[in-house]
């Protein structure tokens, strides 16, 4: 009997998960408006986030060495959550551009698909990027003393996750390890799945 | 006739002597990047087996306009990278060139580098050694 009411406590309040690598925010963060563009041109808005989980990260594709890392990181992970049988979702796997003057929504066709066919490319006015960054904590600038032409950007190295409400809900610091990023996630979607 | 070879040979020996520089360079390769990429990265290991430090100063390639010395770094969590003047290779000991650290990185030249194609490398130290290096291009992962 006083078995069955501490098992019965245990389940009705569910113990947020032990992460790996994730770190969750205490609770979800609503997104202000922003406008940008896909890699299709199509118009990406916080709309886009909704119904969905969402993992994105933010660079240029003119970066050959953290960037190219990351995304084959997401794609890795990707083909990780493929295989599981108990995800009839994939994440959307995003790619925010934080270097719009180069990266037009074609150079980011042609780039972000490589890595995996499922990751959309987004990118848009300065302005538009910087409301997104701002919400979200991420860091970006040109780097001191680069020149006119090719210049480098700074940039949080940091991975975003958003949840199915278009919230921002968890962040991956670096290092990143595909496997433990792909079990961390199935214990975070458990985890809110259970408090709905 | 026995003498003239002998002098070859000695003369080989001691020419093999000035080319080895304790330098042995392992595991190059160039990240294939997709064909819109603009920029490419190569890694590799630097071994010295000498007992003196050598510090890499200049690489080049007859397949790129350049080739840069580069490091990524995280630094509170932001990702840069930086130009590297020089490369240190501790005597008796190595240095890694690999993703998210030292690396090599040179614009994207007309021809798109595939899997499986290969890249010339000759790297240039303070000491006025040269070695030569054959690079991978892969796939990763
Ligand atoms: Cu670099």
């Amino acid at each position: 009997m006083l078995l069955g009411i501490v098992l019965l406590g245990a389940c009705s309040r569910p113990q947020a998960p032990e992460l790996s690598q994730g770190t969750l925010l205490p609770s979800a963060k609503p997104l202000l408006e922003f406008e940008l563009i896909d890699h299709q041109g199509r118009p990406f808005t916080p709309g886009n986030l909704q119904g969905r989980w969402s993992f994105a990260f933010f660079g240029y594709t003119h970066c050959p060495d953290v960037c190219p890392t990351s995304l084959s990181m997401l794609a890795q992970m990707q083909r990780k959550l493929e295989k599981d049988a108990a995800l009839n979702t994939l994440p959307q796997l995003l790619f925010f551009s934080v270097d719009p003057q180069r990266d037009t929504p074609q150079l980011l066709a042609e780039f972000v698909p490589y890595f995996h066919s499922s990751v959309i490319g987004v990118t848009g006015d300065q302005q538009q990027i910087l409301k997104l960054t701002r919400q979200l904590g991420i860091l970006y600038a040109k780097a001191e003393g680069s020149g006119s032409e090719d210049y480098l950007v700074d940039h949080s190295a940091a991975i975003i996750l958003f949840d199915p409400d278009g919230k921002l809900h968890a962040l991956f610091g670096v290092p990143h390890d595909p496997t433990l990023i792909a079990n961390d996630f199935m214990a975070i979607k458990h985890y809110y799945e259970e408090l709905q | 006739m026995k003498r003239f070879l002998m002098a070859l040979a000695l003369s080989a020996s001691s020419w093999l002597a000035v080319a080895d520089s304790g330098i042995l360079v392992e595991d190059a390769w160039v990240r294939e990047a997709p064909p819109s990429a603009r920029m490419l990265a190569a890694y590799m290991i630097i071994r010295n087996s000498s007992d003196r430090d050598r510090v890499l100063v200049d690489v080049e390639s007859p397949q790129f306009s350049h080739v840069m010395l580069h490091k990524s770094e995280v630094v509170d969590g932001v990702a840069r990278m930086l130009h590297q003047d020089e490369i240190l290779v501790p005597a008796q000991g190595s240095v890694v060139l690999e993703p998210g650290s030292y690396h090599l990185m040179m614009p994207a030249p007309e021809t798109h580098l595939s899997a499986g194609d290969t890249v010339d490398f000759t790297l240039t130290f303070a000491n006025g050694d040269n070695v030569q290096v054959q690079a991978e291009v892969r796939k990763k992962p």
